[in-house]
């Protein structure tokens, strides 16, 4: 039986009972997850170069580093890789999204609480344009 | 020259000369009166003696209507005061004129002072001349004052109260200049534009009321629009001004409302020492000079006048400070509601992640229901406190006081969390220190539920400090002082960051994992709706914190057993 190739994604959210949910969910819906509680050590192993991951899943308000900060730094060595925010506050981050993400080909937006079916819905979606 | 004048019913025009057809000829006007007497005189002293028996008669004779109207003086008073028993008399500064017009003839003498030799004296009975006089006194009649007030003013040494209509910028800017130079209390200015206020500040009143300030203590209020430009120029301004100075009151709020909604758009108004008013309006903002931009001005000493500006200002005053609170407090309020949500959507999302889960995964049962369930108590939490923040801050938490002995409380509390330390193997002593005295028990009129959430809150978070560490001390204490109770709980924890020592006590200052971040917000808002106190502070020995409230004993002392009611 060939070895399906599965989507890499990389989950990173500074609640761990998220980064936990997350993986599942996406792990059952076919894909292959990496998470990390510390976006500076997920950068740290993105840097390093291990592997390659097709899509990412952000939280936004994070300690030391915020997702969007961590995209940034993360697009300088891939800067095709597509990303998806996840927030749990209103307005707010809508409007600093916008600001950073004019034109939002590669990356999209989830507001928490998020339902484990959507989760695996979007990101195959997203993946797969 | 004929002696007197034609009666013969002619109308006539003619000048007479010599002192004594002036008053030969000012009796026959006075005695020709039949119902009106209306006198201009520039000197009442002189006159007297010649013209005011005549007056006097002839009005008792006829009744008529006397008016008079000359320059009171202090020398002059008790002549006034003569005439004033005969008809009306009023007041006019620096009056310069002689004359009687009465309802069919005038008379007038070019100078009648007596150093004069040959007076020069006018008389006409011309129809379109006597009304054209009488016109002119009625004018002056206008424009003088009770002559009342006047002595009032002049006896009384009180500055007369005026109000009046400034017409030519020169003088409105000198008077604005004046005012303010001489300002010894304070200072109040409204100014509807920006340009306004440049305009004033290139004619140097700006630098004016800072000198009074610093050489005066003026206490200095300006209500202004603003805009950069502006905004930098008092930043220098205060600058220098606060350098070294005492500093006194320079308080500036910026309206930042559109002029629709101020009450004043286009008026500047000055208040000086809550005495005199000055109201100036502009008739071209566009100019960058006060001369040439300035229209009218209206002066006023007179308080109900000078009141009504002050009251004005007050309340436009209040209103931009009230706006400024109300823009801080929706900001405030935005804020707590967002992370409030952000707060509450974190254990949602958990509890909703695995019930999701739960079902396709049966092997990792028990461990997802733990976290849900811990979750779920970690939302109950937050909502229960976001509950009492809103009540709080609505000013509608309801205390339930019943009197109780805050000793009894302590112990009982701390038993508990003796109990539960045990429980969760937690490497920290809790101790009480209290002796129980009979002679003095401490009452407190309290809320028993909340002051035991206070102190749990308290509780939890020293042991949550304390418990990494190898051996933690936790100490309890109350006492006794004056008035009141103070309770005491010391750790030997990680102690407080100082950075965030200053916001301690405020909404969502310290997030951790098992706090909601409202603990001590709330905590501290029990204790002050007690009427009691709450700060916290390291140790000075450098090892851990203490947090200290205090609670006003009771003043009615009922007799308190030391063991509750429930015999607990």
């Amino acid at each position: 039986m060939a070895k399906e190739k599965k989507n890499k994604i990389l989950v990173v959210d500074d609640e761990p009972d998220n980064t936990s949910i997350f993986s599942m969910s996406l792990e059952d819906g076919g894909f292959e997850v990496d998470a990390y509680t510390d976006p500076l050590l997920a950068l740290s192993m993105f840097k390093s170069g291990h592997k390659k991951y097709d899509y990412l899943v952000l939280d936004i308000k994070m300690p030391d580093m915020n997702g969007f900060e961590l995209y940034e730094e993360i697009r300088k060595i891939d800067n095709k890789v597509k990303a998806c925010f996840l927030t749990a506050f209103g307005e707010g981050y809508t409007e600093e999204f916008g600001r950073r993400f004019p034109t939002s080909t590669n990356v999209s937006f989830m507001r928490k609480p998020i339902r484990v079916d959507d989760l695996v819905k979007k990101v195959n979606k997203m993946v797969n344009t | 020259m004929s002696a007197e004048p034609d009666r013969t019913g002619t109308t006539i025009t003619q000048v007479l000369y010599g002192v004594e057809n002036a008053v030969k000829l000012f009796s026959r006007v006075v005695y020709g009166a039949n119902t009106a007497i209306d006198i201009c005189d520039d000197d009442i002293i002189s006159h007297a003696a010649t013209s005011h028996k005549i007056i006097e008669k002839r009005v008792q004779e006829i009744g008529a209507k006397f008016r008079y109207i000359t320059e009171i003086k202090n020398d002059n008073i008790k002549y006034c005061k003569e005439l004033m028993k005969v008809g009306q008399v009023r007041h006019l500064d620096g009056i310069r004129t002689n004359f009687v017009v009465t309802d069919t003839e005038y008379s007038s003498s070019a100078i009648m002072q007596q150093v004069h030799a040959h007076p020069e004296t006018v008389y006409s009975n011309v129809r379109s001349i006597v009304e054209q006089q009488r016109y002119l006194f009625e004018n002056l009649w206008n424009k003088a004052i009770p002559a009342e007030r006047k002595i009032n003013e002049i006896e009384g040494g009180i500055e007369l109260e005026k109000t009046y209509v400034i017409q030519d910028p020169q003088s409105i800017q000198k008077l604005f200049v004046d005012m303010v130079k001489s300002v010894q209390h304070e200072v109040l200015l409204i100014l509807p534009t920006v340009n306004a206020f440049l305009r004033e500040y290139r004619m140097g009143i700006i630098q004016l009321l800072m000198q009074a300030m610093r050489e005066r203590s003026v206490n200095v209020r300006i209500l202004t629009p603003t805009n950069d430009v502006i905004d930098s120029i008092l930043k220098n301004i205060v600058i220098s001004y606060q350098e070294g100075e005492r500093r006194k009151d320079f308080n500036l709020r910026s309206i930042n409302m559109s002029p629709e909604e101020t009450a004043v758009s286009t008026v500047t108004i000055v208040v000086v020492d809550k005495k005199e008013s000055l109201v100036f309006e502009k008739t071209d903002d566009t100019k960058e000079n006060f001369i040439e931009a300035v229209g009218m001005a209206t002066y006023s000493n007179s308080k109900p006048t000078v009141v009504s500006y002050i009251s004005i200002f007050e309340s436009l005053w209040t209103q931009v400070d009230l706006y400024e609170q109300l823009k801080t407090h929706d900001k405030m309020q935005k804020e707590f509601i967002n992370i409030a949500s952000h707060e509450m959507k974190t254990p949602t999302q958990a509890i909703i992640g695995y019930a999701d889960l739960i079902h396709k995964h049966p092997e990792k049962r028990e461990d997802m229901m733990q976290s849900i369930s811990r979750n779920a108590v970690r939302l109950q939490r937050l909502t229960n406190d976001i509950l009492d923040v809103t009540r709080i801050d609505s000013h509608t938490l309801n205390l339930h006081k019943e009197q109780f002995n805050i000793g009894n409380l302590l112990a009982y509390i701390v038993q508990d969390y003796v109990g539960y330390i045990e429980k969760e193997n937690q490497n920290v002593k809790l101790f009480y220190n209290f002796k129980q005295d009979i002679n003095d028990p401490l009452p407190i009129d309290a809320d028993e539920d909340r002051i035991t959430q206070v102190v749990s809150n308290l509780l939890n978070n020293a042991i949550k400090f304390t418990s990494k560490k190898k051996e933690g001390v936790i100490s309890v204490s109350v006492e006794r002082k004056k008035e009141e109770v103070i309770v005491s709980i010391k750790d030997t924890g990680e102690g407080i960051n100082p950075e965030i020592l200053p916001r301690l006590f405020t909404k969502f200052a310290t997030r951790s994992f098992s706090g909601t971040g409202l603990g001590l917000y709330i905590s501290k808002s029990i204790v002050e709706a007690h009427g009691g106190k709450m700060w916290a502070e390291n140790n000075p020995d450098g090892e851990g914190a203490t947090f200290t409230f205090t609670l006003p004993l009771s003043s009615s002392r009922k007799t308190i057993m030391f063991s509750r009611k429930d015999g607990r």
